[in-house]
């Protein structure tokens, strides 16, 4: 067996991330995502024309892509307090930072409170407005509205209502934004406790028991009004836990990532072992294979059932080009990585395993891609012939623009948040015991 | 008086706890035997890497079972429904296209197949169903479902012998050393 790692082995002042090891690299996140991050909020709320509609969809597909993975790692906070796990104490400090770079996000959301943004994403708060206006009630307005496409609007207008959407766009990052806050610092106040204690890590379990719930709510009212919202005729119950699959893995894939990186730089050499990554490999491989059930299930249920307004979503996204990504998710988001990560000695290689990540982030990347963009073309674009236009040309330019700073901007908050506390709660009563973790 | 002869099993060592018998297990494994097991009341972590017991073969078995359900599954659903006898079923065309509704067939043959595999491959790996054990001869092996924890080498072992496996087993420990002897017929 290897080394017995002791309560020798653990800083007894925990281990910190040097700010100058990384200060180059968060220089330049910060540089590109503070500057690309303020120059497109600026242009989402004051521009104007196609190019704009266009970016405005990048924008909500660059953001929700970094959404979805910190909403994991708020996930993977709760459920490791509240399972009370033993294995994961080691990286616990890695999820808590991971997670507590949501109530920043409000920053990237902002664009999206201006009409001038909504006027292209979410056509039911144009509908609305010019519908109801000032009338009292806004169901009989719709109703008897001449357009018949507003009779669909107000059935659903007791949850799409802008006052309401306001609401919610608050409750989700006030709500969700203070627990994982909380709860991270309970963590990091054990850090320093004087008398470590069981005080800290109790209050963090009980209180991860209604984040949990407020996750739950958050992360799926958030993939609804944002995602879902963008053809407000279309629903699906099973769109929640289908953006969900995804959030959790590709946010696993970010903690190893962060885990082989901070080792390679020297860090949590003592207490982050081969085990570990064993483990999370484990976890990735359960949520590609819930990633494909759940996605499957909602495409099964419509296709089969082929009820008009709910197969818009799937025709769309099986005409012409982007039949092909969706055949690709099916094989090179579920097919390869299930196959790749069924052997045990691969899950424990750093090499692989940093190949694998990137790999199904960037699947992520085209799996968010796949929710939201084929909506921009018969929004934004132009109708030729009665036909509206799949794709706008050019318009990628923008999405790796928008994604480019949305990611550099991530980056800079969790290496921040990193730096801002021990990497590992070496004051936990359960250190060792993960430190030393077999299964 | 019986003159029957009998076959010797192989040598029966009593520990008192668990990590008398895992330092135990260590000894008998670094002496290069490859015939013999550990009996707990429980189980006990690590035990495995002490005795020197190499990963299992089943998930290999495993993987070509699941397969093999998988492509059960394709050559059942197209066969039957897109070769024999096409169905049009909530107005969907019967050919490749069809696939997404064989989806619940190859999961669940996949499943079905994996499932079986690991069941009657674990069984035939550890040999059982059998009718008896011939460590059940030894009377006191049955504290084994209680307190006590027992180490047996087999007389099949290439490097068993009378003496000196006795004091090996003597000397890492091992208390009440019987030799048993196979009683069945």
């Amino acid at each position: 067996m290897a080394h017995q790692v002791t309560s020798k082995d653990i800083p007894i002042n925990g281990e910190h991330l040097e700010k100058g090891k990384i200060a180059t690299l968060q220089m330049i996140c910060g540089g590109i995502g503070g500057l690309g991050l303020i120059a497109s909020i600026i242009y989402l709320i004051v521009g104007s024309g196609q190019a704009h509609g266009s970016y405005a969809f990048s924008w909500l597909f660059a953001v929700f892509f970094i959404t979805t993975i910190v909403l994991g790692g708020c996930f993977w906070t709760f459920l490791h307090n509240l399972s009370n796990s033993g294995w994961g104490t080691s990286v616990r400090r890695l999820m808590e930072n991971l997670g507590f770079v949501f109530p920043f996000l409000v920053v990237f959301f902002i664009p999206f409170l201006f009409p001038n943004v909504q006027q292209y994403l979410y056509e039911w708060m144009t509908a609305y407005r010019d519908v109801v206006g000032d009338s009292g009630n806004a169901k009989e307005a719709l109703l008897h509205d001449s357009d018949p496409h507003n009779h669909l609007l107000a059935a659903k207008v007791f949850y799409l209502e802008p006052l309401f959407w306001y609401g919610r766009f608050v409750f989700y990052f006030a709500g969700l934004g203070f627990f994982i806050f909380l709860v991270r610092k309970f963590s990091i106040a054990q850090d320093t406790d004087d008398k470590p204690g069981t005080k800290n890590l109790f209050a963090a379990r009980k209180h991860s028991s209604w984040s949990m719930i407020i996750f739950g709510v958050t992360l799926t009212f958030l993939a609804l009004d944002f995602v879902m919202a963008l053809d407000y005729s279309w629903f699906s119950t099973m769109f929640g836990v289908y953006v969900f699959a995804g959030s959790a893995l590709n946010s696993m894939a970010v903690l190893i990532l962060t885990g082989i990186f901070l080792q390679k730089m020297g860090y949590l050499k003592n207490v982050v072992t081969q085990e570990h990554y064993h483990i999370m490999g484990k976890l990735c491989f359960a949520f590609t294979v819930f990633w494909a059930y759940v996605s499957f299930s909602q495409f099964f249920l419509i296709w089969y059932a082929n009820i008009t307004e709910e197969t818009r979503y799937f025709l769309l996204r099986n005409t012409e080009n982007w039949n092909i990504l969706s055949l690709m998710l099916v094989f090179m988001h579920f097919g390869l990585p299930f196959l790749a990560l069924l052997r045990s000695d691969v899950k424990k290689s750093a090499k692989f395993m940093t190949i694998f990540c990137f790999y199904i982030l960037f699947m992520h990347v085209l799996d968010v891609y796949h929710m939201i963009i084929p909506e921009r073309g018969p929004s934004v674009g132009l109708v030729i012939d009665h036909h509206p236009q799949l794709w706008i040309s050019g318009s990628w330019l923008g999405d790796i623009l928008a994604l480019v700073i949305a990611v550099c901007a991530f980056l800079f908050l969790y290496l921040r948040n990193l730096t801002s506390a021990a990497l590992y709660p070496h004051r936990d009563p359960r250190i060792l015991e993960s430190a030393n973790l077999h299964n | 008086m019986s003159t029957k002869v009998r076959r010797v099993y192989g040598y029966l060592a009593e520990f008192k706890n668990a990590s008398q018998l895992y330092k135990a297990a260590e000894k008998v494994r670094d002496a290069g035997f490859k015939k013999w097991d550990c009996y707990t009341p429980y189980p006990v972590h690590g035990l495995d890497d002490a005795m020197g017991v190499k990963r299992s073969v089943l998930p290999y078995f495993v993987f070509f079972g699941g397969l093999t359900g998988f492509l059960t599954a394709i050559a059942l659903a197209y066969t039957t429904q897109v070769g024999l006898y096409p169905t049009v079923v909530q107005g969907k065309p019967a050919n490749i296209f069809t696939t997404a509704a064989f989806f619940p067939v190859m999961f669940e043959l996949t499943i079905l197949f994996s499932g079986f595999t690991v069941l009657f491959g674990l069984l035939a790996l550890m040999g059982l169903p059998r009718w008896n054990h011939p460590i059940f001869a030894s009377k006191q092996f049955a504290r084994v479902t209680d307190d006590k924890f027992f180490i047996a080498i087999e007389a099949r072992d290439a490097k068993f012998s009378a003496e000196s496996t006795k004091a090996l087993l003597a000397e890492i420990g091992g208390d009440n050393i019987e030799l048993v002897e196979d009683d069945s017929e």
